[in-house]
């Protein structure tokens, strides 16, 4: 089992299942009713193209569904992205 | 109810007989299960329990009852020192 600090995660770096960066995580946002992880907020860097994904004041939000694993990046499915 | 993880850093923690516990630091979050595991306290009320040379607590997921102003813990009766002596009073 996989347990981490909030904090530590939030130093790390968003990466696609292609190999993208996407930027970097700025926060997370939990249910406390059921517990539940739901989603990612993610700056974006700038080299990255934010055309086709849903967009909230310059940060993206990406469902925690998408995270395929965390080590030194967050990897997320990019097919799950949109 | 949906909380921002650094909205919940600082927060107060209180069980529900109003003992103060401490301060949230941190939130453990399972990444396999995609819940949050458990909260990670600092300044810990040094009356309920003694903490030797630890740094802070950590709550389990299933012991909060409610997260507003404040987080509210539900209350272990005898887990904590100064409640164990009130418990042995009533």
């Amino acid at each position: 089992m996989t347990k981490a600090f909030a904090r530590t995660l939030r130093r790390k770096k968003i990466m696609s299942s292609d190999g993208k960066v996407i930027g970097q995580l700025k926060n997370i946002i939990i249910d406390v009713g059921s517990g539940q992880v739901i989603n990612l907020i993610v700056k974006p860097d700038t080299g990255f193209d934010t055309s086709n994904y849903k967009l909230d004041d310059e940060c993206m939000l990406i469902p925690f569904e998408a995270v395929k694993d965390i080590k030194d990046y967050i990897v997320v499915d990019r097919y799950m992205l949109r | 109810m949906k909380w921002q993880i650094s909205e919940l850093f600082g927060m107060s923690v209180y069980t529900d007989r109003a003992v103060f516990i401490g301060n949230v630091a941190d939130v453990v979050i399972d990444i396999d299960n995609k819940k949050m595991a458990s909260l990670a306290l600092t300044n810990i009320n040094p009356d309920i329990i003694d903490l030797k040379s630890f740094k802070g607590l950590k709550v389990p997921y299933r012991l909060i009852k409610e997260v507003s102003d404040i987080v509210l813990i539900r209350h272990i009766p005898g887990a904590f020192k100064s409640s164990r002596e009130k418990d042995q009073n009533e």
